[in-house]
């Protein structure tokens, strides 16, 4: 993942039946499909699969996956073409893409809207009135839909498009200074990320307020999809040797085996209180912020990066056969898959608090919802497909295949 | 998936020895409307002093702190909230202790603003519990989990020094909200807090929707009249769930317990 390797022809030409494959880290698509239904099953309410998913053995979750994965995707994508077609041709085909993130945003907010509205009456006459009554989306439904569309309301389970909106926004301008002055861009990002760590107030306002933040703080989260970009920008002009040092490499297995044995010894003691803990979460909460990302969270994903980056081939036998194939199409299709997963979640939970049924209904709902995610991939990389043949033989030239999108 | 059914295994092991070793809790558990299983409390740690307290006759004040749910609004009034309840059915079971509960509750108020009042509102009541309701306004607004977690800790932690145990109670559970809400982060937080502190952690939440997967109470009501009802057996339940959950561990006045004095 930290480097574009020229792949062996021979794996390459196996699976050539997709022409977009030669090019594409097979890597960046499985991982960031796996995350895609690792955010569907942890959106889940009580699910016990939620406790097999990446955060129940490393410190990140896959957020992190996601979004350090979308940052190199992005790297590779954007970085590309600024090379090619300029600052301002790469900038516009940006923000075209924030264009369309926005818009998702808003097609989710109105099915969130759809749902309040549709359970307001049911919530005003339960036993919760005056304790969710306190949502201020339904007092005001005015002022929470203007600020859904300034991303500073951001109801349950739609923090991670605005978090993506803004960074991709500045992504551009962070390109442009990565190729002038790559080491300080690197550093510049990495002490904003530090300056929040020591100072919680370097954050986002959000509505309802007064008090409410940004769950995603950018100004955190940055470091990750910049370093990602960085990593992917890099990657292009022969890579970082000192990646490819042994000790770090011996570094990054000792930090994810000890994020695996620490992070797996609280999942097992949560399933049974007398297994022990091997480290006390206390100790570790201050580097364990979600929100601010914090650094055993930010450490950890690039530790588990950096090994997989290592150990598997970006065109791995493995990631090119069928069984990976699901995740490869859902990572390739990110973004609506990722908003169909959503969807699918708060469908999800209707069912699960209507009809309960224990662990065989949560498993059974997840099954489901993972499946419709995998069919709706398909059905798109079929009609691409069938839409890039017409497209070629009209023009009478091969197609060069859809590029990978940040 | 394999491990899935591990974890059941472990938990139906768990319960079965757990039940197995307290049958005589189960068969109280079993005389009322709205039993709670073991593994809801049965690794909990026990309130040593407020045990000490309630058996040996003591002046006992707990004071409740939490939100719209323990003012009682739903039912009508505090007279019908947990807190009156739990008052009631520790006083059935210990007639010879002095038993206060005061709820200090007040609707829609954050943790940041209950914990600013402990020194004054609380403190001087010199309590020997204190049941600390949160949660339910942090996640309603989107408050940042790692300040409600770190307001929760200051918390407890100037209960403790004033030699005051502490229990914490988690949200409602609710079918309607869950999918507006994201209560996962603070419900998460609490556990930890819990976890940490060694401090005991009423599961309302999972013993709500217990109850609801069970058919034991139906949280939803078609209109007014029914929705005082329901709210005031959900409290009365929570507050016999509370007398249990609190009075865990107790052996040497179990001749004192007796299921149908306290209806």
């Amino acid at each position: 993942m930290l480097a574009v390797e020229g792949g062996d022809r021979k794996e390459v030409m196996s699976i050539a039946s997709n022409p977009s494959v030669m090019e594409r880290d097979l890597r960046l698509d499985f991982f960031r499909g796996l995350a895609l239904f690792c955010i569907y099953i942890d959106h889940l309410p009580n699910n016990v699969l939620a406790e097999f998913t990446f955060q129940s053995v490393m410190f990140s979750d896959a957020a992190e996956v996601f979004i350090l994965i979308s940052g190199y995707t992005a790297g590779i994508v954007y970085g590309r073409a600024m090379e090619r077609q300029g600052f301002v041709i790469a900038g516009v085909r940006v923000y075209h893409r924030v264009w369309q993130l926005y818009v998702a945003h808003v097609f989710l907010f109105m099915m969130f809207i759809a749902m309040v509205a549709y359970t307001v009456g049911a919530l005003n006459n339960s036993l919760y009135a005056e304790e969710f009554g306190a949502a201020n989306f339904l007092d005001e439904p005015g002022v929470a839909v203007a600020k859904a569309l300034t991303l500073q309301f951001q109801p349950a389970f739609m923090h991670i498009l605005p978090l993506y909106i803004v960074l991709l926004a500045v992504l551009p301008f962070a390109l442009a200074g990565i190729r002038s002055w790559p080491r300080a861009m690197f550093f510049a990002s990495f002490a904003l990320w530090l300056a929040v760590q020591l100072d919680k107030r370097i954050a986002l306002s959000a509505y309802p307020g007064p008090d409410g933040v940004w769950p995603f703080n950018p100004f955190a989260w940055q470091a990750l999809f910049f370093l990602g970009a960085w990593l992917a920008w890099q990657g292009t002009r022969g890579g970082i040797s000192w990646l490819r040092r042994r000790w770090l490499f011996c570094l990054a297995a000792v930090l994810s085996l000890a994020g695996l044995l620490i992070r797996f010894s609280w999942t097992l003691h949560d399933f049974y209180d007398p297994i022990p803990v091997l480290v006390s979460g206390k100790a570790l909460w201050p580097f364990l912020s979600k929100t601010d990302l914090g650094l055993l969270r930010f450490a950890n994903v690039l530790a588990v990066a950096l090994l997989v980056a290592r150990l598997i081939h970006p065109q791995a036998r493995f990631l090119a056969s069928r069984t990976a194939r699901p995740f490869v199409i859902c990572g390739r299709n990110s973004l609506h898959i990722f908003c169909l997963g959503i969807l699918l979640s708060v469908l999800g939970h209707l069912v699960l608090n209507e009809f309960f049924g224990g662990i065989p209904m949560q498993v059974a709902v997840s099954a489901a919802g993972v499946a419709i995610m995998i069919s709706v991939a398909a059905l798109m990389e079929w009609f691409a497909a069938a839409q890039g043949v017409s497209r070629a033989s009209a023009l009478g030239a091969p197609t060069a295949g859809r590029g990978a999108r940040g | 998936m394999t491990l899935a059914f591990l974890r059941y295994a472990i938990v139906l092991f768990a319960a079965a020895g757990i039940g197995l070793v307290s049958a005589s809790a189960e068969a109280l558990g079993q005389e009322q409307e709205c039993p709670v299983p073991v593994r809801f409390y049965a690794f909990e740690p026990s309130l040593t002093k407020t045990i000490k307290a309630l058996a040996g006759g003591r002046e006992v004040v707990i004071a409740g702190l939490g939100g719209a749910s323990s003012v009682g609004l739903a039912a009508g009034g505090p007279s019908l909230a947990w807190p009156a309840r739990l008052s009631s059915v520790l006083a059935g079971r210990f007639p010879s202790a002095r038993i206060k509960v005061v709820n200090l509750a007040v609707a829609r108020q954050t943790a940041k603003a209950a914990a600013e009042r402990l020194a004054r509102d609380v403190l001087p009541l010199k309590p020997t519990l204190v049941i600390w309701e949160t949660g339910t306004m942090e996640a309603v607004r989107g408050i940042d989990v790692d300040e409600f977690r770190e307001t929760v800790q200051a918390g407890i932690n100037e209960l403790r020094a004033a030699g005051i145990e502490v229990v914490l109670m988690n949200m409602q559970f609710s079918r309607e909200t869950d999918a507006m809400i994201d209560f996962g982060p603070y419900l998460i937080a609490m556990r930890e807090l819990a976890e940490a502190n060694d401090v005991p952690l009423f599961r309302r939440r999972g013993i709500m929707r217990h109850w609801a997967e069970s058919d034991l109470l139906d949280l939803r009501a078609k209109d007014d009249a029914k929705r005082r009802q329901l709210a005031a057996k959900l409290y009365d339940c929570i507050g016999r769930a509370m007398a249990d959950f609190v009075t865990r561990g107790i052996s040497a006045a179990k001749p004192a317990v007796n299921p149908g004095s306290d209806r």
